[in-house]
């Protein structure tokens, strides 16, 4: 009685394992592929700690980059726009001035010819009277 | 083992004792896909493994039932933190044509899966694995007489448990 139970046990057969599970678990346990350039490697380093806090901070600039693109100038900025080509404008004169100053005696525009001097009066009549 | 056809071979000379043995202890598919995963990934890793070992299913057994054990503590220690317990799924036994024999086969798994985890261990690798009672001690790490003495309060609870169906059928 006692060997027949057992038997009748043993009989019983257990399922086969699943067939994916063959190509499955030896692709999981074959060797892992050569490790990449250095570069890479150096790469993966540096991010890995932590790579959903740099994830995180590039979707903050990048959110920052978006809202400085779409966000219109302010009124202070476009003031500030104008003072700066006023500051310009009064740049290009000073230096122009300046460079005038600076030419050259050759370059430089001859002065005007001065007055034509004119003779006293007194002394054209000593010369009718003597004649 | 150094490459991909001696994992192969080993794979498939073995994985059926090693896929029934860990689902006995286990009584979950995933965690049993798991735990034979995690066995063969070892294997590749360490070629010298299996350096000197004559008894290959034996030893693959032991590591088995040692990941095996692994996992039902960590099962019991996120259970005890209240996640959600691994449900038992997957029958144990292959279907068979015979209603009397299908409702013996789950009787039969639901039986073992009430026995001690050390005492459903003896019983696969005697019944299952038709070990000496020194070669499931060696797998186990267990002294021979206890290996026996566990495989026969095993056999004397499921014969308790199984005896109305089973004088039924014979």
């Amino acid at each position: 009685m006692k060997m027949d139970f057992e038997d009748y046990l043993r009989r019983q057969s257990i399922r086969p394992i699943p067939a994916p599970w063959r190509k499955e678990i030896l692709r999981a346990a074959r060797p892992q592929p050569q490790p990449q350039p250095a570069v890479s490697s150096w790469w993966r380093e540096w991010l890995w700690p932590c790579p959903r806090a740099w994830a995180g901070l590039a979707a903050a600039w990048a959110f920052i980059f978006l809202m400085h693109l779409t966000t219109p100038d302010d009124p202070s900025s476009r003031q500030g726009g104008s003072a700066s080509l006023q500051s310009f404008a009064f740049l290009q004169q000073e230096t122009a001035i300046i460079a005038q100053l600076s030419a050259p005696e050759a370059n430089r525009p001859a002065p005007p010819p001065p007055p034509a001097a004119t003779k006293p009066r007194s002394s054209r009549r000593v010369k009718q009277s003597i004649g | 083992m150094s490459s991909a056809t001696n994992l192969e071979r080993l794979y498939d000379e073995h994985a059926q004792a090693l896929f029934a043995f860990a689902l006995n202890l286990l009584r979950h598919e995933a965690d049993t896909r798991d735990v034979l995963q995690e066995l063969f990934i070892k294997v590749a890793r360490n070629p010298r493994l299996l350096e000197g070992v004559q008894d290959h299913r034996g030893f693959l057994l032991r590591l088995v039932h040692n990941l095996a054990i692994d996992l039902v503590r960590r099962r019991a220690a996120r259970d005890r933190k209240g996640e959600q317990a691994a449900a038992q799924e997957g029958a144990l036994f292959a279907a068979t044509d015979s209603p009397d024999e299908e409702v013996f086969a789950a009787s039969l798994a639901e039986a073992l899966g009430e026995l001690p985890p050390d005492q459903r261990a003896v019983v696969h690798l005697k019944l299952w694995e038709r070990l000496t009672f020194e070669q499931i001690a060696a797998t186990l790490d267990i002294s021979p007489n206890t290996a026996a003495s566990r495989y026969r309060y095993a056999i004397d609870k499921l014969r308790e448990r199984l005896r109305p169906i089973y004088d039924e059928i014979k």
